[in-house]
């Protein structure tokens, strides 16, 4: 791994060659907005477009989206231009007008001094509920729990994440991932006692021998089973009384 | 429609078991029954060990592939710049009412599917409604009922 300096509003960070800038950015508690990043998730971002900075090298300045660009030696970023500040209030603003039900969009926009969007609502902002359709959780099913329940259906305004045919899905494992990546909480996941309703399907909660909390879908057990061999009984116990 | 199961695998059977031939096969689904049968992708996803949720994405993906089973007659009523501005609109509202049918969807008696598409790239005879392969340019709402009507 090739160790690299890079400056991001003034500073000096050393990184590592082919991470992104907003990993480096993070790491040096440089605040950067972004939604549809997640570290977890290898291939994920690059469609928000929120976390954009200036790239300045060779000369030349591009605007690019710092969560999927790689740092190059003597890259130089800048994250609070008037530049930047401006495209990111126009796209804070579309995205407003896309999702109006975001209260997650809603304050990132009013951090940037933006309460109200030039931009109105289209016909599917209702239906459309909270999500930005930004293939988070899609990645994190394929890539991080490796089931592949969920694709995104349809494109253009009606993209959207679904399980086949709108029908529950045989491959989910209801294990909630996708509700805890999404960026604004777009998922409904309904926990009640022992049960959990995700994608229209319905599971039942494996209980904690010790203090009786449902913590896990039998589903979700299965198949960590099944994949990694894991012993079954290792399961009885939540994490905080293993 | 009765989709015939050894169809289904006789049309898989046709290409080399990997995830590429996965929109060659859906065409030929759409070709044979005129949509991509649930059937269909469940078993593709059987035999070529690819997720259900990815065929199911790349069928609503393509405009070319039909979840719903089309009609006999596809009905194609330009929306286009120029077929606009000539009231291809009206045409399409005439259609949908005197046929009782939605845009982009298929009548009850499974005749006609009716589309609304972005340009025919016959701009010069605006407004244009094109029957399966059949383009009538200068369409009128009332000349484009009566042609439908010859149709069966």
């Amino acid at each position: 791994m090739e160790k690299i300096a890079v400056t991001i509003n003034g500073r000096i960070c050393e990184g590592i060659r082919d991470q992104s800038v907003l990993s480096l950015a993070m790491e040096n508690g440089i605040y950067i907005p972004a939604l549809c990043y997640h570290p977890e998730v290898a291939s994920s971002g690059g469609s928000c477009r929120v976390c954009l900075v200036e790239a300045h090298q060779g000369g030349s300045m591009r605007i690019v989206t710092s969560c999927n660009y790689p740092v190059r030696e003597g890259l130089e970023i800048k994250t609070d231009t008037e530049l930047v500040k401006k495209i990111r209030k126009g796209i804070l603003e579309l995205l407003m007008a896309r999702v109006p039900d975001s209260d997650v969009i809603r304050e990132m926009a009013a951090k940037d001094g933006i309460t109200e969007t030039r931009f109105f609502k289209d016909e599917e902002a209702d239906s459309r509920g909270k999500c930005i359709a930004c293939s988070v959780c899609t990645l994190v099913c394929e890539e991080v729990v490796g089931v592949c329940a969920i694709s995104m259906l349809n494109r253009s305004r009606e993209k959207s994440p679904g399980t086949p045919y709108h029908k529950a899905s045989n491959a989910c494992i209801g294990c909630g991932a996708c509700a805890y990546a999404c960026p604004t909480g777009a998922i409904s996941m309904v926990d009640t006692g022992d049960k959990r309703i995700i994608w229209d399907k319905e599971f039942r909660m494996v209980k904690c021998s010790v203090c009786g909390a449902p913590y896990i879908p039998e589903a979700q057990v299965d198949w960590i089973v099944k994949t990694t061999g894991k012993d079954r009984s290792f399961f009885d116990k939540c994490p905080s009384h293993r | 429609m009765a989709v015939d199961n050894k169809k289904i695998d006789e049309i898989i059977s046709r290409y080399e078991k990997t995830e590429e031939s996965l929109l060659a096969i859906l065409q030929d689904f759409q070709r044979e029954f005129r949509y991509v049968p649930e059937e269909g992708m469940k078993r593709l996803g059987e035999v070529l060990n690819v997720s259900e949720s990815k065929i199911y994405a790349m069928g609503t993906f393509y405009k070319a592939l039909s979840l719903e089973p089309r009609g006999k007659h596809t009905v194609k009523v330009c929306m286009g710049t120029a077929c606009h501005l000539k009231g291809s609109g009206q045409i399409l509202e005439t259609i949908e009412r005197d046929f009782k049918v939605k845009r982009n969807h298929t009548t009850k008696d499974m005749l006609f599917t009716l589309e609304s598409v972005n340009c025919v790239g016959a701009c010069a005879m605006a407004p244009v409604v094109v029957v399966d392969e059949d383009y009538s340019g200068h369409a009128r709402p009332s000349k484009i009922t009566d042609l439908l009507k010859k149709y069966k």
